[in-house]
């Protein structure tokens, strides 16, 4: 069952020295990794729903709120919010759905990373695990809101048109972005809790630049800060697809998944060479 | 067999006990490991570092078991870690040849919540394990760990000892080629602890190698072929078990004291007023050809020679020993009276020598203090000495021994 001579040589050496043995390494980890990963990703999901009486509506009980908050603004004329293609409810809902969806992948690498500290700092596992098992768990309660929509939206009188068959795509998009802005701080935010805090603090920030619960401005500077992050044509054409709308922003979307996976692959050597460093931090 | 699995060679690490200062080295880490730089730096220590480890080698073949001992914070453990390769060396260098799996995580990744059974997969798959060889081996770690029907309750319904015991029986059989024992068989009744013994046995007769760290030493005399000893991240010694336990036991209880005697105890001379007519002079132990020794060697023939000096003529002047073990509480394990012997010495004023004849000493090996107290009967005591520190030192091994039994062996024969 293992190679006769698996030698392993630790030196003081940077890994980046030998960058073909390292990039070898890191596709056999991420290969060894995928079972454990599943089983990770299982025992946390069955974990927290064996433990919650509400289940699954927990998916939701986030983005409702936030509906809700904003239908009350915008109906008191708190805020005005200019007229949107969609209903503002489906609008609002949708967004905060896939935004809901972001904040996941984005906090999930460093949660992950944090809560197996006690086993990082004992056991020698490729830590890719960690990452692939919050980006399963992430996708598992995405597919749940996903369901939810199909049976919401058309009861809400949206006619779903065949971009819905590409709306996974969308999700898919939203959590490889998250998954690799929230790799990026996570070897930080392993050694300084500021990150951690400063999460929630970022996203409330950042869900205002990104068309989740107004459209976009068609000018004005809030119009182009919006248009310059990258997360907008993300939750945009995700909208879109979900909705039967054609997407306006096809050539950013792609433009931009390009990116964040060109990054991700950076990330995540940054992580992998970072992580004897960080468990030597961490209590055995 | 004979083939080196793991061989550590001039390992140092450095750590800082200041938190703040450590996160920002470790940012500083971080950052030179991205840009290609070693981590060994200039190889100086920088502010507010130590040397958690320094200059460590040391080599464990196939087949064979390693203790690893010394006191809190000796760097075992991190040494351990980097055999592990969780953590990087400083200097040096680790090669390891063969799976490792530690022993030092029992339970790591136990969810609570789930069940006993849902935690064996996932416990054993963070060890390395695919679905299939964890089937294989289901009933064999449910059947060591003796968790019987509870296997499919939740975790937390556990006791702590059965928890362990799962723990233990995941990790135990992930089949590795050397075993990383940190301090886990202190987990458990005696009778699981004894269970463990024998299955780490079965392991090392299939050929599965080991490292075991332990405080206690008769774990490491009955378990190792040879031992390491660390003591403030430098080793000390290493080589045959009994030998580095006895140099590691001599200097956990010999550091509060000053130098354990090496030969005689000569005692100051005393004043005319200060006498009460009988001193003694010196204290020593003699082996059998009747050289000073400053330690006697256990199950050896030894006498003890006093050395006294009377100013007057004394009738029946006796001895008491008491002696006291250092490394058993300071009690007192040993009385010898020549009263209760029915012995006592007529003396005359002279310098001269009574001699206390053991044909066997029967101390087991290890420090010990001595209280001597020499006069006449009904606890008139003339002259004593409070402390006469010394050492044993062991001639065979006496792991399992708590004193020497003399002995010869014989085959009778048939007629």
């Amino acid at each position: 069952m293992h190679s006769p001579t698996q030698l392993h040589v630790y030196t003081p050496d940077s890994e980046l020295r030998r960058p073909r043995r390292l990039w070898r390494q890191m596709r056999r980890d991420l290969w060894a990794s995928r079972e454990l990963a599943l089983r990770l990703a299982v025992r946390d999901i069955r974990a927290q729903y064996r433990q919650a009486a509400l289940g699954f509506a927990w998916a939701l009980i986030l983005p409702l709120a936030n509906t809700v908050t904003w239908i009350f603004l915008s109906a008191s004329k708190l805020i005005t919010v200019s007229t949107t293609v969609l209903p503002y409810p489906v609008f609002v809902f949708v967004g905060t759905l896939l935004w809901s969806i972001f904040m996941e992948a984005f906090t999930s690498p460093l949660q992950q990373t944090s809560a197996a500290k006690g086993m990082l700092a004992k056991i020698n596992f490729p830590p890719e695990a960690l990452i692939i098992s919050g980006v399963y768990q992430t996708l598992f309660n995405a597919a749940i809101k996903f369901g939810i929509l199909l049976l919401i939206l058309p009861w809400l009188g949206i006619n779903l048109g065949f971009g819905l068959l590409l709306a996974p795509l969308g999700l898919l998009a939203i959590v490889l972005m998250g998954t690799t802005l929230g790799l990026l701080v996570t070897p930080v935010g392993l050694l300084y809790g500021d990150v951690g805090r400063a999460m929630p603090l970022l996203l409330q920030f950042l869900m205002y630049l990104t068309p989740v619960v107004f459209p976009l401005p068609e000018s004005g500077w809030g119009g182009t800060v919006m248009r310059l992050n990258p997360l907008t044509p993300l939750i945009l054409t995700g909208r879109d697809w979900l909705t039967g709308q054609s997407p306006e922003f096809l050539g950013a979307f792609v433009g931009v998944n390009i990116l964040a996976a060109g990054l991700l692959l950076v990330v995540w050597l940054v992580y992998r060479l970072a992580m004897p460093i960080l468990i030597e931090r961490m209590s055995a | 067999m004979g083939e080196t699995l793991i061989r550590v060679e001039g390992v140092s690490k450095r750590f800082c006990r200041s938190l703040k200062r450590s996160l920002l080295y470790g940012l500083q880490d971080i950052g030179s490991e991205l840009w290609g730089r070693s981590h060994e730096g200039n190889g100086e220590l920088r502010r507010g570092e130590f040397w958690a480890l320094k200059d460590v080698s040391f080599e464990l073949n196939a087949g064979e078991a390693l203790g690893l001992v010394g006191a809190n914070g000796a760097g075992k453990t991190t040494l351990l870690r980097i055999i592990c390769g969780l953590i990087k060396p400083d200097t040096g260098f680790v090669k390891v040849s063969g799976r490792v799996a530690p022993l030092i995580a029992l339970g790591a990744g136990f969810n609570p919540i789930l069940t006993g059974k849902e935690n064996i997969y996932v416990n054993m798959s963070i060890l390395g394990l695919s679905k299939q060889e964890i089937d294989e081996r289901f009933d064999e770690v449910v059947e060591f760990a003796e968790i019987g029907d509870a296997i499919d309750a939740p975790v937390q319904t556990y006791s702590s000892g059965m928890a362990a015991r799962l723990g233990f029986a995941c990790a135990i059989y992930t089949a590795p080629d050397i075993l990383l024992v940190d301090e886990v068989l202190a987990v458990g009744d005696m009778r699981f602890r004894v269970k463990c013994f024998h299955r780490l046995g079965e392991l090392r007769k299939q050929g599965t190698s080991l490292i075991l760290v332990s405080h206690d030493q008769n774990a490491i005399l009955t378990a190792c072929n040879s031992a390491v000893y660390l003591s403030g991240g430098n080793l000390i010694a290493s080589g045959e078990p009994h030998l580095v336990m006895s140099q590691y036991e001599a200097d956990l209880f010999g550091r509060k004291h000053a130098k354990y005697s090496t030969g005689a105890l000569f005692l100051p001379e005393k004043s005319q007023e200060e006498s009460l007519g009988l001193d003694l002079t010196y204290l020593c132990f003699k082996d059998n050809p009747g050289k000073i020794i400053g330690s006697p060697i256990c199950g050896k023939s030894t006498n003890f020679c006093i050395g006294y000096k009377t100013h007057r003529p004394i009738n029946n002047v006796g001895i008491i020993i008491l002696i006291y073990s250092k490394s058993g509480g300071e009690e007192t394990i040993l009385r010898l009276s020549s009263f209760s012997d029915g012995v006592t010495f007529n003396l005359m004023p002279e310098r001269q020598e009574i001699e206390l004849q053991m044909p066997y000493f029967c101390l087991k090996p290890g420090m010990y203090s001595m209280k001597v107290l020499i006069g006449e009967p009904g606890h008139v005591f003339l002259d004593a000495v409070e402390a006469f520190e010394f050492r044993v030192d062991e001639s065979i091994n006496m792991s399992q021994c708590i004193f020497y039994q003399p002995r010869t062996w014989q085959k009778l024969s048939d007629e």
